[in-house]
């Protein structure tokens, strides 16, 4: 069966056929801010419903159950952040947000609570600091994330931050890229552990040297949700001053296909990479370019995953970097206040990026929802480590709470239909209770639970993902009870594959005595260093059922 | 037609046919172009009497129901009886019947529920609050809807895209993590409003009358009307609410879990909004 039209539709089919399309159409989403302050005179109850859908533009949602409080995502391009753009963060969560953050898989930091009024002010307060929300959300290029130790690293190939920089604010300022068939997910790092999961973002540049020379090896069409893909290499070297440009070409061949636009089921680049298989679509590209690509390939996949948690000495001599976890990756508007002002203190000053002179501290987003601390003097690192463990965040938390990460999920999160950072925490704090000393033999454990199928977190590619869903049973009272199903033998790296949903519809009351059994079959019964995404795959979906030991669906089929 | 006498899946046996999430993955990306009839001819073949057409016998519903009955007369059609129907919808539904031989499986709410509400809040509850209507729509028609959910592995719902944004992303075939985890098929997905009268006028398929007197969407009595020309089509459905939810655009939204993560939300405060 075809799956993309075979005669491209124009805009008026386009437009009869997808909501969204005709919405950005009549208006386009980053419009919307000529109107907030007519909005906001006139008052929530009477704004148009559209207008709220256009709001996602400037990365605002609807909290639930939409009415009148917003989640504001605000961007951070590479994850990085000055002590003053933090303490700005800080302070609108403070002052708008009732205290609340949070890190995300996207290097964003959200807040809550915001109401309609407030929007303008706080905008207005971001753009001061230097950030912006515009294409937080929407059909827009999304954070453009990279390392969070690009530009320290000792083991970095070249510092491509500044490509980073440009990219971010190129696609925001054109604004032909905030009218993309949907969501577009952008990824640039030279880091040799490639950190930053290039296999699932629509584009990936990955750095890499031809001979002595900087550039990149191009992946396209990876993504998650509810068609996972890993991306391809698009078998190319792309010279670093060019890629931005080829970049843009991408973008250009994509945005321009009106036949990715009928539905947003499928208005996703994956979609066509694997309509047209990298060759084609290469080819696409460079027609789109005018010129041939170089022949390259993107360096080989790292062994395994790495965060770049813990203290490390920088390639600037004298200072050092510390990764810091972040418990289910909240961090409310105090802690973000009594961070910056720390980073502010060591730096001596508010500073601006640190760049390659080192200097100011710069707080970094990563994508395990963690935040690392760049140009710390290296003398000055036990007294950081001190200080910020009293502000909440002890380096030592262990691999548990630094490598789970949760969605957004319940309270706020309109999709959820079930509890994912609390139950996260209990699931973490069952397994440290449960295997007690032994929980360091868990080693490098990823648990990546989402409320949802939209995958926010990663439940594809986690050791063991979690996504919520509800089970027939019921309550006493007839309520609905939530359920998780379970995804094994995914992951990232040289081992990268899509996980399946082994145990399905396990009740959330027993489902961390199932994660618990799984990884103390792991532990007893692993070959020598054998990791557990093998141990997973050596086993049948019948034996891992077995394992778990829990009610879980079996399907018939 | 495709029945296979052979199948497992009768009525009243234990086993499911569910989907995994990877599989409805595949099978909405292989499908998505496909025409309605096209993928009710696949979940009619996959499922049998362990799939039926949920409808309240709007356009969608109807036009969906004629589509399946054409591919297999013993389609299961099911709705609920909120107990405030208007009388048209009983007319209909007679229509329905005669026209097709079909049995319509019709569900009521609990009929202890209901008095316990209507004893203790009034018979016209949904005018008090949104809280007051929410708990209403709970009692009268989710309730009924997953129960009757509950036997099935798989439902058809008349979902259109071009409804409102929150649709623009349904797939035609879906796992309905908020049921359970059947699978949700929504054959209409790319269609138009056009496209379903044009569908229903060729087939002579039944029109729900208060079409003809403005309607433009049907519940129940006290809670829809007509709207005119040029007005808001939201202003007909809770027309009196303030602060109700946002973003629903003017359609009840069961078959996306909307209403229930509302109800959830507002009811049993799950929400941010309290």
């Amino acid at each position: 069966m075809p799956k993309a039209p075979e005669i491209e539709p124009d805009w008026e089919q386009v437009r009869k056929r997808n909501f969204v399309e005709r919405l950005k159409h009549e208006k386009g989403g980053l419009a919307v801010i000529d109107d907030l302050p007519a909005m906001v005179a006139a008052g929530y109850e009477a704004v148009p419903e559209e207008d709220m859908v256009r709001l996602q533009w400037y990365g605002l949602y609807h909290d639930k159950p939409k009415l009148g409080y917003f989640m504001m995502r605000v961007k951070v391009p590479g994850g990085r952040l000055t002590p003053r753009g933090l303490r700005t963060i800080g302070e609108i969560a403070q002052r708008f947000g009732r205290g609340h953050g949070e890190l995300t898989t996207r290097q964003n930091i959200q807040l809550h609570w915001l109401e309609m009024a407030r929007l303008p002010e706080v905008l207005a307060t971001l753009a001061a600091a230097g950030l912006t929300t515009a294409g937080a959300c929407g059909d827009n290029v999304r954070n453009v994330t990279g390392c969070p130790v690009a530009g320290l690293d000792r083991d970095e190939l070249f510092d491509c931050r500044e490509l980073l920089r440009e990219a971010a604010e190129f696609f925001i300022r054109h604004h032909e890229y905030s009218d993309l068939p949907r969501k577009h997910k952008i990824t640039i790092s030279a880091c040799a552990h490639q950190c930053n999961a290039p296999e699932m973002h629509c584009i990936a540049l990955l750095g890499t040297l031809c001979d002595g020379r900087p550039g990149f090896g191009v992946k396209v069409g990876g993504g998650l949700s509810t068609w996972p893909r890993l991306a391809d290499d698009l078998g190319v070297f792309v010279p670093a001053d060019e890629a931005l440009g080829v970049l843009r070409a991408i973008l250009d061949v994509w945005r321009e296909d009106r036949r990715y636009r009928l539905s947003r089921a499928r208005a996703r680049l994956k979609f066509m990479v694997d309509d047209l298989g990298p060759r084609r679509f290469r080819e696409r590209v460079e027609a789109r370019l005018g010129r041939p690509l170089a022949d390259g390939a993107a360096p080989a996949a790292p062994a395994g995953e790495v965060d770049h948690a813990g203290v490390h000495a920088q390639r600037q001599p004298g200072l050092a970097y510390a990764g810091f976890p972040v418990y289910l990756g909240l961090m409310n508007g105090e802690q973000m206040l009594r961070l910056a002002d720390l980073a502010a203190e060591i730096s001596g000053g508010e500073g601006g990026h640190g760049g390659d002179t080192g200097e100011g501290v710069e707080i970094r987003v990563t994508r395990r929802q963690n935040f690392i601390l760049a140009n710390l003097p290296e003398g000055r690192v036990p007294e950081v480590v001190r200080r910020v463990a009293a502000i909440g965040f002890p380096l030592a938390a262990g691999n548990l709470r630094r490598l789970a990460i949760a969605c957004t999920g319940n309270p706020f999160c309109n999709f959820t239909v079930a509890e994912t950072k609390g139950r996260l925490r209990q699931i973490v704090d069952h397994l440290e209770s449960a295997f007690g000393e032994q929980a360091a033999a868990l080693g490098e454990l990823r648990l990546n639970l989402d409320g949802c199928p939209h995958a926010c977190a990663h439940h594809w590619i986690g050791d063991i993902g979690l996504q919520g869903t509800t089970l027939r049973e019921r309550g006493a009272a007839g309520e609905r009870l939530q359920g998780y199903d379970l995804f094994l033998r995914g992951g990232l790296a040289r081992g990268a594959a899509i996980g399946r949903p082994v145990l399905r519809r396990v009740p959330g009351d027993v489902v961390h005595l199932a994660i618990e059994r799984l990884c103390r079959a792991w532990l007893e019964d692993r070959q020598p260093g054998e990791p557990i995404q093998q141990f997973f795959t050596r086993h049948s979906d019948e034996q891992l059922i077995d394992i778990a030991g829990v009610a879980a669906e079996v399907l018939t089929r | 037609m495709i029945h296979d006498s052979e199948s497992p899946s009768t009525p009243g046996t234990q086993r499911r046919d569910l989907l995994d999430e990877f599989e409805a993955g595949q099978l909405a990306n292989d499908f998505d172009a496909a025409t309605p009839q096209e993928v009710l001819e696949w979940a009619s073949a996959r499922w049998h009497s362990r799939l039926a057409i949920c409808t309240s016998f709007q356009a969608e519903g109807m036009a969906i129901f004629d589509m399946a009955w054409r591919i297999d007369p013993t389609v299961r059609l099911f709705t609920v009886d909120t107990g405030r129907l208007p009388q048209e919808t009983y007319e209909i539904m007679e229509q329905v019947r005669e026209r097709y031989g079909a049995t319509i499986e019709i569900s009521f709410p609990d009929a202890g529920k209901l008095e316990r509400m209507t004893t203790h809040f009034g018979p016209n509850l949904f005018r008090r609050s949104v809280e007051a209507r929410l708990l209403c729509c709970s009692v009268r028609k989710v309730e009924p809807v997953r129960g009757a959910l509950d036997a099935l592995d798989a439902w058809v719902t008349g979902l259109r895209r071009e409804q409102w944004a929150s649709r623009a992303n349904i797939r035609k075939i879906e796992i309905d993590h908020d049921h359970g985890g059947l699978a949700k098929i929504n054959p209409l997905a790319d269609w138009t409003a056009e496209e379903v009268w044009d569908y229903n006028r060729a087939h002579d398929v039944p029109v729900h009358p208060l079409y003809a007197r403005g309607y433009t969407s049907i519940g129940c009595t006290p809670c829809t009307r007509p709207t005119g020309e040029g007005e808001d089509p939201r202003a007909g459905r809770w027309w009196w609410e303030k602060n109700a939810p946002k973003e629903c655009g003017i359609h009840c939204p069961l078959e996306t879990g909307g209403l229930e993560h509302e109800l959830e939300a507002m009811l049993h405060g799950e929400g941010a909004g309290r």
